[in-house]
């Protein structure tokens, strides 16, 4: 796929245009990482695609190599990699607290500890989340504002 | 956790209660038994402990991340596998006749309250930690609404290509 870049003036606005023979499995990948930069997500329920605004996202979990975007009254399933949501949603409030998720800071209620050094992320739609020991720094950190 | 992390966690509580056995052996033998002497077997004592003591650890190990129910069960599973090395040892170290019950019921009660007072303290400081966390997250929330439009809500848009 070749790839041109044009630099455009101020007054007008910027754009993303994927010319393209058919709507393959790396267009929708190019799609949906765009999207993801620009505070979308694209998830699939029942067939159809969705977009979903990543401030709606509770959290983000991956099973048996499927992902799946959690909102607050859907589940919608993503093509993007859990390790490629963590990179383009650091900047949201996105980080991973355990080897299968990664949960939104602002959509935390509370914490509370669990057993051996584990924490559960009580989140305000109620759900409970754990958070692994090993990511229980990394958590903190990011609380205190630090790069992780 | 992972394997690795596993083995690190077991050899460093291992080493802690190496460590920690033969500083009660000292501390206890030279209040109590100040002209009791040894042989080199001495030193075997606390290594053979701590590995009874360390070995249950193996029931914690899962490769998937277990739930809080699941971890108190084996936790549980953990204390009483404790129970039945020590007692094992002091039956050992009885050269094979049985053991006063009192002497048992005080051993076994003693193995469970220094596991529960670990457990505890382990728990008060964690909880410590989670509530500085949540003051640290309820400032970070502050900070960061103006960035973040989770009040809002949006409708999720279908897609389609043309």
């Amino acid at each position: 796929m070749e790839i041109k870049i044009f630099k455009v003036g101020k007054e007008k606005p910027e754009e993303v245009e994927i010319r393209c023979h058919e709507m393959t499995e790396e267009v929708r990948e190019i799609v949906a990482f765009v999207k993801t930069r620009q505070g979308q997500l694209t998830g699939m329920l029942e067939g159809k695609q969705f977009e979903i605004a990543v401030t709606d996202v509770a959290y983000v979990e991956a099973v048996d190599n499927k992902v799946f975007l959690y909102t607050q009254k859907q589940v919608y399933e993503t093509r993007q990699k859990l390790y490629e949501l963590e990179e383009l949603l650091r900047e949201k409030f996105f980080l991973r607290v355990s080897k299968s998720m990664l949960v939104n800071l602002m959509k935390i209620k509370s914490i509370k500890p669990a057993l051996n050094g584990r924490m559960l992320a009580v989140l305000k739609s109620g759900e409970e989340i754990l958070i692994t020991r090993k990511y229980v720094g990394d958590l903190k950190k990011a609380l205190r504002g630090e790069r992780v | 956790m992972s394997g690795r992390e596993f083995w690190i966690d077991f050899i460093r509580t291992y080493f802690m209660i190496v460590t920690l056995i033969t500083l009660a052996m000292c501390i206890v033998g030279k209040a109590m038994m100040p002209e009791q002497t040894f042989g080199y077997e001495a030193f075997a004592a606390p290594l053979l402990n701590g590995l009874v003591g360390t070995i249950p650890n193996l029931v914690l190990y899962s490769k998937r991340e277990l739930k809080v129910k699941e971890l108190l069960v084996r936790k549980i599973l953990q204390l009483i596998l404790i129970e039945i090395g020590i007692l094992c040892i002091a039956l050992y170290g009885s050269k094979g006749s049985w053991l006063d019950p009192l002497i048992v019921g005080v051993l076994a009660g003693c193995v469970f309250a220094v596991y529960a007072a670990g457990t505890l303290i382990s728990w008060l400081v964690d909880l410590a930690s989670a509530k500085a966390m949540d003051h640290a997250l309820a400032e970070f929330q502050r900070m960061n609404a103006g960035g973040d439009q989770s009040q809002l809500t949006h409708v999720p848009t279908q897609i389609t290509f043309r």
